[in-house]
């Protein structure tokens, strides 16, 4: 959705601007495909160092709403350690869950803001449920580097701010089987603008 | 049953018609119930199969949804998600047991079982389970029907999402007794699960029929059938079923899980037997009515056509008493009333034939045929108490001459009044008067002996010598009575009555009242017989010989006529007068012979006497019977021309008591005859009773007189007195008068001078010989005339 696509974009935006590197800045752009060759949007794209680089903590709290019954966004991607709140934006309240192992949470029955985030402090992927509407549904990739981005409609995520190095380039879609780990493909960055390309094993499904 | 009888043919037939129509409309009804029940067994077992289908969909439904709120449960998804295998297993069974599953398992998202409610689930429901859990994986939860250790199970798969699928419930149910049970209830069907084992035996799992009639069912089953399919006809025990298989599961190693839903043919066509058996009582009750129905009906035919049938048998042996006594405007009735009609009609006939054939109609006596029966009963008693029995016979005097006289309607009174004379002449009961006939009546007297019966005859003739007095005539009556008896004079009726008759005519012929039979009578009657049997014979063997008495002008004494007579030649007993046969062949008819004969001798003889120059008037007698036959002046024409004479030549003369016995028949001969021309004398005039009336209308020419008179004119002067008027009487009628018994010349002279016009007798001759009259003539010589003034003594 249009909508939502700008938000994603703001949000990337944010990243960008925590880790604005001195010099100039070239970017990691990586496409990611399905089975079929089709472009994957909401895919999470991520670089995690491999060569012993230091790794910028970029831990500013994140935010899924819940609106219209739904949470929102569908897909986010955080590092570990990073607080994330869920405001109720809805006129309901919503019981927040997770049983992954990544982060074992509850907030019961609950409107408006909580007054705490959540923070999610281990690597993982966290499957966020409502416990009174079963079709909610949303994905929290937790992350260990700040490297990290999601697709756009055309399949494209962009990576930037990276020290030179080198990385596993990782991706990671909610249509994975549940304990299926993201992919992995080395990569290495030398301040040039890099372009890397993706394929999943999996079908991508339509940006709701 | 007697197939002759109408009756017993209506009512078979009637049957018969009945019991097709009842028959076809059986067979018929029969067979659409059979094709009925049949359908209807179909559709039941189709519709059956429908129900249990939903039935299994909904007890996995229900098995479904406790799945489903089992895998919804926060806490339960809550264990999952920490992997606590002991609160999840804990779970499993809490819930299972609330839903009744017999096995309730997780299996994770790997496929693994990660906890089950049995320690070692059965490898069968393993594996069908995580077929179920692939099968599943895209829906939201799945069901199936499996074959589990030879049973069949229901298992149901749904996820367990958390929000994302995290693993998979599966719970499983045995099909067991309860759910065939729900089913049973549900249709009228029975319902057995029947699963193949591995060895490819049928085995049963659950059902509904008792467990041995359910072992008989494994035995019918086919081995192989690859959907669900229709067995028509199944026998287990005493029922017939109509059966359908329903392939439920595959299993492994080729296993089958089918059920066998069967419908009682037996049941599912009761309410059709009954409505055949309420048919069938109706048939029955239908035909017995028709039975008693067409059996009224044709009794109500028959029975009168019976009794007809019997009245005219009756009537047909002369029965005629039964009164035909049905009644009805229909066929029958109406046959009836034609019988009873007829009957009647019949009864007045034969009434009336019977008083014909035994009754007198004129006197209401009995008549001879009664008589003779009456006589024979009388007889038949005699015979038996060895007494005997009487008749008398009785004839009356004069009676045709009355009968003349006074008119037939006269005689007929006159016959009723002797008849009621005679009966009240009757001392006992059972003596009975019978006119026999004419004049002729008999008494019966039965149990008399000859005495009793002479005196009753003395009775009898002494009520008829009062005068009968009819109307303003009063007749004197006589009458000759001959009396008959029983043993003696005869042994029958017919006997007794001839020999009754002889006596009788020999009492009439003596004038003597009455006569007791005597077999010397008889014996006079026998010859009678014979006598006319030798009349006969001297007709043929020409015995008679033809005699001729001339007769003589008296005033010139020249000889004009003669007067034929016969006389008979016996040729045993020699030369026979005519007074000693001409009698007995009056009364025997011979007399119109013998007068054939003398009419056609004197023709011959007249013919040949004119052939030598001789014209002779010839005179012949006719009796009473020539008179009344009317053949008479055919044969004496034919005669007259067979011999060339003119009718003139010949005069036929008749005795005045000739006339008398029927006038008006007499009348009629002589008119015919004067006709012709022949001349007519009447003979022996005086004797007689006629009248002068009568006399003076008859066609006559001469007048004979009668020769008793003639012959004693000479000394009697009566007689000449008699004569004399005799004579003017005559010729005042303008008839010639002939006188008979001149016997001397002073006779002659006499009745020349008293005008008379000719005359016959011993004077001139004595009748002679045919043949010798022309020899007689040349030697006749008339006596001396004396003067015409001689003395006349009148």
């Amino acid at each position: 959705m249009f909508k939502g696509a700008v938000v994603l974009t703001a949000l990337v935006a944010v990243a960008d601007g925590t880790f604005a590197a001195p010099a100039a800045a070239a970017t990691v752009t990586v496409q990611v495909l399905d089975v079929t060759g089709a472009p994957v949007p909401n895919a999470v794209v991520y670089a995690e160092p491999t060569g012993g680089q230091a790794v910028p903590k970029s831990l500013k709290q994140a935010e899924i709403e819940q609106k219209d019954i739904r949470f929102f966004p569908l897909v986010s991607v955080v590092q570990a350690g990073t607080p994330v709140l869920f405001p109720n934006h809805d006129k309901v309240r919503h019981h927040v869950y997770s049983f992954s192992s990544a982060k074992t949470f509850e907030l019961k029955l609950y409107s408006g803001v909580p007054t705490s985030p959540i923070v999610f402090d281990k690597v993982g992927t966290v499957v966020l449920g409502c416990n009174i509407h079963d079709q909610m549904v949303a994905y929290l990739q937790v992350v260990n580097t700040p490297y990290f981005a999601k697709t756009d409609m055309s399949g494209n995520a962009r990576l930037e701010g990276l020290a030179n190095g080198k990385y596993a380039l990782k991706a990671w879609y909610f249509k994975m089987a549940p304990n299926e780990a993201a992919t992995e493909q080395p990569l290495t960055y030398q301040g040039a603008d890099v372009a890397a390309s993706v394929k999943l094993a999996v079908k991508a499904v339509p940006v709701q | 049953m007697r197939w002759h009888r109408l009756e017993n043919r209506i009512v078979a037939l009637f049957i018969v018609l009945i019991l097709l129509v009842q028959l076809a409309g059986f067979v018929a009804i029969r067979k659409a119930i059979d094709e009925n029940a049949r359908a209807s067994i179909r559709d039941e077992l189709v519709i059956g199969e429908r129900v249990f289908l939903r039935l299994l969909e909904q007890n996995a439904d229900k098995l479904t949804q406790g799945a489903r709120l089992l895998a919804s449960d926060f806490g339960f998804r809550q264990a999952i998600g920490t992997d606590d295998r002991g609160t999840i297993t804990s779970v499993l069974e809490n819930h299972g047991a609330r839903i009744g599953s017999t096995l309730s398992m997780l299996i994770g998202t790997d496929q693994k079982i990660k906890a089950s409610t049995q320690d070692y689930p059965s490898a069968d429901l393993q594996r069908s389970s995580l077929e179920l859990v692939a099968k599943a994986a895209e829906t939201n939860g799945a069901s199936d029907t499996v074959i589990v250790d030879d049973s069949l199970f229901q298992i149901v798969a749904v996820p367990v999402r958390a929000p994302v699928t995290i693993g998979w419930v599966v719970m499983g149910f045995p099909v067991d007794q309860k759910l065939i049970s729900d089913m049973r209830a549900l249709s009228s069907l029975q319902l057995s699960v029947m699963v193949s084992t591995r060895g490819g035996q049928w085995q049963q799992d659950v059902s509904t029929l008792p467990k041995e009639e359910a072992g008989m069912l494994l035995g019918q089953l086919p081995q192989q059938f690859s959907a669900s399919s229709f067995i028509p006809q199944l026998k287990i025990g005493d029922n017939d079923y109509s059966a359908r298989l329903l392939v439920l599961a595959k299993g492994a190693s080729n296993q089958s899980a089918v059920a066998v839903l069967q419908r009682s043919i037996s049941e599912a066509v009761a309410p059709y037997r009954r409505l055949q058996l309420i048919l069938l009582t109706i048939s029955v009750i239908g035909v017995a009515m028709a039975i008693f129905a067409s059996a009224f009906v044709a009794r109500r035919i028959t029975s009168p056509l019976r009794s007809l049938a019997d009245i005219a048998k009756r009537l047909g042996a002369g029965d005629y008493r039964a009164r035909i006594d049905i009644k009805g405007g229909d066929e029958i009735g109406k046959l009836a009333e034609a019988f009873e009609s007829m009957r009647t009609g019949i009864a007045n006939r034969e009434l009336e034939i019977r008083r014909l054939a035994y009754w007198d109609p004129l006197t209401d006596l009995p008549n001879r045929v009664q008589f003779a029966t009456l006589l024979n009963a009388a007889i038949e008693r005699a015979k038996a108490s060895h007494g005997q029995c009487h008749i008398l016979m009785m004839d009356l005097d004069r009676f045709q001459h009355v009968n003349d006289v006074l008119g037939h309607s006269f005689g007929d009174s006159l016959l009723r009044e002797v008849g009621r004379r005679l009966e009240l002449q009757l001392e006992r009961e059972n003596d009975k008067v019978a006119r026999l006939g004419g004049d002729e009546y008999a008494i019966l007297l039965p149990a008399t002996d000859a005495t009793e019966a002479i005196r009753q005859a003395k009775r009898i003739l002494q009520s008829l010598e009062m005068p009968i007095s009819i109307g303003d005539q009063t007749v004197d009556l006589g009458a000759g009575i001959g009396i008959a008896g029983y043993p003696e004079n005869g042994q029958n009726s017919d006997t007794l009555l001839s020999s009754a008759e002889v006596a009788m005519y020999v009492a009439k012929r003596r004038g003597s009242g009455f006569t007791l039979y005597d077999p010397s009578i008889d014996k006079s009657s026998q010859e009678s017989l014979s006598l006319l049997s030798e009349l006969r014979r001297a007709l043929d063997r020409n015995e008679f010989l033809l005699y001729a008495q001339p007769k003589v002008e008296l005033a010139t004494g020249k000889v004009v006529g003669a007067e034929a007579l016969v006389r008979w030649v016996h040729p045993e007993k020699g030369f026979i007068g005519p007074d000693n046969f001409i009698p007995f062949a009056e009364t025997t008819g011979f007399i119109r012979m013998l007068t054939s004969w003398m009419l056609n001798k004197a023709a011959v003889l007249c013919a040949e006497l004119q052939k030598k120059g001789i014209t002779l008037k010839f005179s012949v007698n006719l009796s009473t019977r020539d008179l009344l036959d009317q053949d008479l002046p055919m044969l004496f024409a034919d005669i007259l021309a067979r011999n060339q004479l003119s009718p003139s030549s010949m005069c036929l003369e008749i005795t005045e008591s000739a006339i008398m016995d029927d006038p008006i028949r007499a009348q009629l001969t002589l008119e015919r005859l004067h006709g012709m021309g022949v001349e007519l004398a009447i003979d022996d005039f005086g004797t007689g009773y006629s009248s002068l009336a009568y006399l003076k209308r008859l066609p006559v020419d001469e007048l004979k007189i009668d020769k008793s008179f003639v012959m004693n004119m000479e000394h009697d002067a009566d007689d000449a007195k008699i004569v004399k008027s005799t004579i003017d009487l005559g010729h005042n009628l303008g008839l010639r008068v002939v006188a008979e018994g001149l016997e001397t010349l002073a006779v002659w002279n006499l009745l020349r001078q008293m005008g008379c016009d000719q005359a016959q007798g011993y004077y001139m001759s004595k009748p002679m010989p045919g043949d010798r009259f022309a020899e007689w003539l040349e030697q006749w010589k008339a006596p001396e005339m004396p003067g015409q003034s001689e003395n006349v003594a009148i």
